[in-house]
């Protein structure tokens, strides 16, 4: 066994553990059978090619947002925009998706991915560059831009990009062109094979170039980085322009690929989510894959949990609330386990916190 | 290091253990089947809210719970978490076998357009779907006449105003019972008051966030207030509530609820809350269960049952002219001689 992979593994997979321990105790405690409900949940993610649909299509977006908060991580910056870079990039791309046509489906469907992660990477973008050029907190200008984003996108689809044909009461743009769907294969959506795709980009970007490694020495240590010449704002901008782009590329997958549309408000919840992901991931990109398979599988899951168990379908967020606990206060469970001191493996997260 | 994978693995086997002592009542079906049982199943699928919501999810929860418990049938809800998985929570119950599914909210609509289309042998109720595109039979859309519930408000609060000035916090206007209980409250107040000044407004955002803004509800409110509003309407979610909640801190004003009786669904408001102008949400979901248990349900549009809340503390202050008044309105508004100058579209 690797010992390095085996550090690594430990705090995640006791978290879970936990997790789901609590979990069932909580459900036991509501007079079900945390056996039964469990099992329905798995049922409900694995059992047929429906439910492995389901399991990957919630594991899409959650994949992409993982992938935009740990890759800002690296770089010391906390991305909590990921909502608001996920709408921008959900609904520009629907906006190709249905406004241009006539177009064949290979120059159509990436130009609307494209569009959808470029405009989401200028949203990140802003926030890097106000933090590069007067110390904007990204923590700060992130949040207040999901408030711009959420209204600018509920604006585009109530009233420009608004679809005027049948009940005309939903605010939502007409669906995309066939062009620009992203295809399914079997229990297979395209769009998951493209966060995997785009994870194991991150990873190479991000461990084997020059620009990754600067990013990293910016994180790890700001007033080293400037001092071996590294352009502090430059990574700085640039690393949540492409933590936006990634966020983006979620909606745009969830446009394209499941709703088919851009419609104001099924999108809700689902950027912020990816900051569970990176954190359970230890914004390690590849492992954002199996952390928002394992969660995507939990939601996928829920429904029928619910239905065979009479589980309240909260459930599954309190037991996502518990992982995120007990990833982020790895003291608790070291005490629980007794590990070896081991702060040498530790996320460090605080460093976009306060620092200039 | 060997340690700490065993401490690991002993963690996960106290997670088994204790799953497996919790989990031995796997046959909770079978206790749950009495001997009156019939083989009718009924399904519930809430809209992005609750059965608990003291609002339209659970008013048609009841009514599906009062209709299985006159039949005998089996009856179960699944709450939605997002709308993305409405079709996958009517599969669940198809995979089931129910019966009838009942779907709660417009929402749903288009879902459960495409689930009656694909399997005519279910029965389909949607709760607030109109049926405008065309009947399918075993799909029956149950719709209100807001605009009458809204006439009927709108007449009491124009016998009760002093300052002859009412006013209507509402959701938005892109949701047309929201459109319809306005124009009713309106011309209903103005059918018992002709000289009555109306003020509404409806929240300006989308429909996402039109129904859960309490804190644009309370502002609103505050100013219809200033403008010399007596009585308020609040008609639209939380965005409503926080209208009433508004109205019941100054003494003396009153204000009027919307879809339950919002007495015992929102006791901050009851300082103020003379009625609830309701949707028979419970009773039309029960009956057209009934109807479906029978072999009788029609396909179409199904026009629900609408009224006034009870008066609660403010029995006395309507008066017993106002509440012949208001038997006339509602017996006019019933065979058609009063018209609330909204037509069911």
């Amino acid at each position: 066994m690797n010992k390095k992979l085996f550090r690594s593994c430990v705090t995640p997979v006791a978290a879970v553990a936990l997790g789901l321990i609590i979990g069932a105790i909580l459900i036991a405690s509501q007079g079900s059978s945390p056996i039964t409900a469990y099992q329905a949940m798995l049922v409900g993610g694995l059992r047929d090619s429906d439910a492995l649909l389901r399991t990957f299509q919630k594991a899409t977006p959650l994949i992409f947002g993982g992938l935009a908060v740990a890759f800002a991580f690296k770089a010391g910056l906390f991305n909590i925009g990921g909502q608001g870079q996920l709408l921008i990039g959900a609904v520009f791309a629907a906006g190709v998706g249905f406004g241009l046509d006539g177009l064949p489906m290979v120059i159509h469907l990436p130009l609307a991915l494209i569009a959808g992660g470029l405009a989401a990477a200028i949203w990140g973008g802003i926030a890097g560059a106000l933090k590069a050029t007067s110390g904007a907190h990204e923590v700060i200008v992130t949040i207040m831009l999901n408030f711009v984003a959420g209204n600018l996108t509920d604006w585009l689809s109530s009233s420009p990009w608004k679809d005027n044909s049948g009940d005309r009461i939903i605010a939502r743009t007409p669906p995309i062109e066939p062009s620009a769907e992203i295809p399914t294969w079997g229990a297979l959506p395209v769009g998951f094979l493209l966060a995997i795709l785009v994870a194991i980009m991150c990873w190479f970007v991000l461990e084997r170039t020059t620009f990754g490694f600067q990013v990293k020495s910016v994180g790890f240590n700001k007033d080293a980085a400037r001092y071996s010449g590294i352009r502090i704002g430059v990574i700085t901008a640039s690393t949540m322009a492409i933590s936006g782009m990634l966020a983006g590329f979620g909606g745009a997958v969830e446009s394209l690929g499941v709703d088919g549309r851009f419609e104001a408000g099924v999108n809700v919840g689902l950027g912020f989510e990816g900051i569970t992901i990176a954190l359970l991931a230890r914004a390690n990109p590849i492992a954002v894959i199996p952390a928002g398979l394992l969660v995507g599988l939990m939601q996928a899951g829920a429904s029928r949990m619910q239905f065979k168990a009479d589980v309240a379908p909260e459930i599954i967020d309190v037991i996502q609330a518990l992982i995120l606990f007990f990833v982020a206060a790895p003291t608790i469970l070291r005490w629980i386990l007794r590990f070896q001191n081991q702060t040498d493996e530790d996320l460090k997260l605080g460093v976009g916190w306060g620092s200039k | 290091m060997t340690s700490t994978w065993r401490r690991l693995f002993a963690l996960l086997a106290v997670f088994g253990l204790l799953a497996a002592a919790c989990g031995s009542d796997d046959s909770d079906s079978a206790s749950e089947a009495e001997a009156e049982t019939v083989d009718f199943k009924i399904g519930l699928v809430t809209d992005t809210g609750k059965v608990d919501d003291k609002s339209f999810n659970q008013s048609a929860w009841e009514g599906a719970q009062q209709a299985a418990a006159v039949i005998g049938a089996e009856v179960d809800y699944i709450e939605t978490e997002a709308s993305k998985d409405y079709e996958a929570n009517i599969q669940l119950f198809l995979d089931d076998g129910a019966n009838v599914i009942v779907t709660v909210g417009f929402g749903m609509g288009e879902a459960t357009i495409a689930a009656a289309n694909a399997h005519p042998d279910v029965l389909f109720i949607g709760v607030d779907q109109g049926q405008w595109g065309g009947v399918i039979p075993n799909l029956a859309g149950l719709i209100f006449p807001e605009d009458k519930s809204g006439f009927l408000a709108g007449a009491l609060a124009g016998m009760l105003t002093e300052s002859n000035i009412v006013g209507a916090v509402l959701g938005t206007d892109l949701v047309p019972p929201v459109v319809a209980f306005k124009e009713g409250w309106e011309n209903g107040a103005r059918y018992t008051n002709p000289s009555v000044k109306t003020i509404s407004t409806y929240h300006p955002g989308g429909i996402d966030v039109a129904f859960g803004d309490p804190e644009w509800g309370a502002t609103t409110s505050r100013q219809v207030i200033d403008q010399g509003a007596d009585i308020i309407f609040g008609a639209g979610g939380s965005t409503g509530n926080g209208a009433l909640i508004e109205v019941a801190a100054t003494e003396g004003l009153y204000c009027v609820g919307v879809d339950t009786d919002q007495w015992t669904t929102v006791p901050e408001a009851q300082p103020c809350l003379v009625t609830s102008a309701m949707k028979l949400i419970d009773i039309g979901v029960a009956s057209l269960i009934a109807d479906a248990y029978a072999g009788v349900m029609e396909g179409g549009n199904s026009i629900g049952e609408v009224g006034l809340a009870p008066y609660h503390d403010f029995e006395s202050t309507v008066t017993a002219e106002m509440r012949a008044t208001l038997d006339e309105v509602l017996a006019g508004l019933t065979d058609g001689s009063i018209s609330t100058g909204y037509p069911l579209s």
